[in-house]
């Protein structure tokens, strides 16, 4: 089977190997510029949660864009579920910082969340009612399926985090890497960002959560990994 | 009072305009409402600029001014979007400039000739002088756009809304932006014959302002931007016969008008 937006060959995770394995990654955004990420490694076992904590600038993004393929890798190797970037495409979700979307464009919280399913739609196909059923059940999740028809600009920042996150459940993928997805969302949002991502976890699913906020969600990872100025810090408590 | 719409109808030429004016204004809001949606009126801008030296040379040549003008669209579509991948220049500022360039280039050439009836035809348009040969070209580039629209509307509003997301699953966003800058091209190009490569711009963009006014529907406010855009070009077509006004001009000031009545309905309704 081929991707329906690209030429790249599916594979299918291989099961013995680790969620997420990179081994001295470097990354910058440009040539020219120093590295954004360097010497990082990292082995994350599949079905476990891992918070990436570090203060704003750390690489954190930089770190979830370079698994996504949005920036090229200048060292090392990232393999995911055993294979090379761009190889398990839908089985990995990025679940952007709000600021990265245009919230004035004209469209209802269905459709973006709808946006989750393109992956395997491909050119020409249109959304199918199994598409918007897998949709709703998302929001559901959310507990946004009252928004529905809303349009997203009318959206409050948590209802907008909460709706995002809904397009990344709608994916259904195996890997999600979520972008602080936590920052500046009210306590209800919180609430229920915690208990899906409990959720997520129950079903065998691996979660990389950016944050900086690891003292009020200590018990909810599995494993923390710290961040400072690109580079991986050892010890458990970033020192 | 039916024969002030009915009297004009009696010409070949106004058929002609009226038919085009329809096309084209169906062509610029439909594209136009991307446009505006992923913040490239100032491309347009640029866009429309550039055609002057194409149609110029064209002229000169005594070839197709349609061809002129689309090659010189093309080339600058395509080249500021690659000289943009050197990030030394920023993309703005080679919008500012290029056309720029283009534009005295244009002017240029047109001095050398000392026909300023033809360069006012090119800067300010002349629906009622469209020829029938003109009318084909019109409806072929507009049908290949809109069925390139149509065909990948979902993927232009993905790419538009998350552009990062599109990468992701593997959309080929380079490419993308590189063919809404060539089907910018030919919307600018078509857009040209009503309303001039000055006025252009305006009928790609204040339609789908005025759309975006009432409605926040992206479905409604590409059929509404059609509905204004066509309603400015048949009624620009009317003012210009009734009162011997300038085409392109009247078009514009008229869908403007429409812009205006927009924004009162929204002031009240609040």
């Amino acid at each position: 089977m081929k991707f329906p937006y690209c030429q790249h060959r599916h594979s299918s995770p291989n099961p013995k190997a680790p969620a997420l394995e990179i081994k001295g990654l470097g990354v910058s955004y440009s040539s020219d510029e120093k590295f954004a990420l360097q010497d990082f490694d990292i082995s994350v076992p599949a079905g476990s949660s891992v918070a990436l904590v570090g203060p704003n600038g750390a690489g954190k993004s930089t770190l979830f864009k370079a698994i996504c393929g949005l920036l090229p890798i200048r060292k090392g190797h990232i393999r995911v579920f055993g294979h090379p970037l761009g190889a398990c495409h839908h089985r990995v979700v990025y679940l952007p910082q709000r600021s990265e979307i245009d919230w004035c464009f004209p469209i209802s919280v269905l459709d973006l969340v709808v946006m989750g399913r393109y992956v395997y739609l491909g050119w020409f196909n249109r959304p199918q009612k199994k598409d918007i059923e897998i949709a709703c059940q998302a929001l559901k999740e959310m507990n946004v399926l009252d928004l529905i028809h809303r349009q997203i600009s009318k959206l409050s920042g948590g209802q907008q985090q909460r709706v995002l996150i809904a397009r990344a459940l709608a994916q259904n993928a195996d890997l999600l890497l979520l972008d602080e997805p936590l920052n500046a969302v009210d306590m209800t949002t919180r609430q229920t960002v915690g208990e899906v991502l409990n959720k997520i976890k129950a079903q065998g699913k691996t979660v990389i959560v950016a944050t900086h906020y690891y003292d009020q969600e200590e018990g909810r990872y599995d494993k923390a990994i710290y961040l400072k100025e690109g580079k991986k810090m050892s010890g458990t408590d970033g020192k | 009072m039916m024969h002030y719409l009915t009297d004009p109808l009696q010409y070949v030429f106004i058929q002609r305009a009226l038919v085009a004016a329809v096309i084209i204004g169906v062509l610029c809001a439909a594209l136009g409402t991307f446009v505006v949606l992923r913040r490239m009126a100032v491309v347009g801008h640029a866009l429309t600029h550039s055609a002057l030296p194409g149609l110029v040379i064209a002229y000169l040549l005594g070839g197709s001014l349609f061809a002129g003008a689309l090659i010189a669209t093309v080339v600058t579509a395509l080249g500021i979007g690659f000289l943009a991948r050197n990030e030394s220049v920023y993309e703005d500022t080679l919008v500012g400039m290029i056309p720029n360039i283009m534009f005295a280039f244009g002017i240029l050439l047109i001095s050398t000739t000392r026909s300023f009836r033809d360069l006012f035809s090119m800067l300010f348009g002349n629906i009622l002088g469209i020829t029938n040969g003109d009318l084909h070209l019109i409806m072929l580039i507009s049908a290949v756009s809109l069925i390139a629209l149509f065909l990948f509307y979902k993927e232009l509003k993905l790419f538009t809304v998350d552009p990062n997301y599109a990468q992701t699953i593997g959309m080929p966003v380079k490419f993308m932006h590189y063919g809404i800058l060539l089907f910018l091209s030919f919307t600018v190009v078509v857009g040209i014959q009503a309303v001039g490569t000055v006025l252009t711009n305006a009928l790609l963009v204040i339609p789908v302002a005025a759309a975006r006014l009432l409605t926040d529907r992206l479905g409604r406010m590409i059929a509404l931007s059609c509905v204004f855009a066509v309603l400015s070009a048949v009624g620009g077509i009317y003012l210009s016969y009734y009162f011997g006004s300038a085409s392109g001009a009247s078009i514009v000031m008229f869908c403007s008008f429409i812009f205006a009545l927009a924004w009162v309905y929204r002031f009240f309704r609040r």
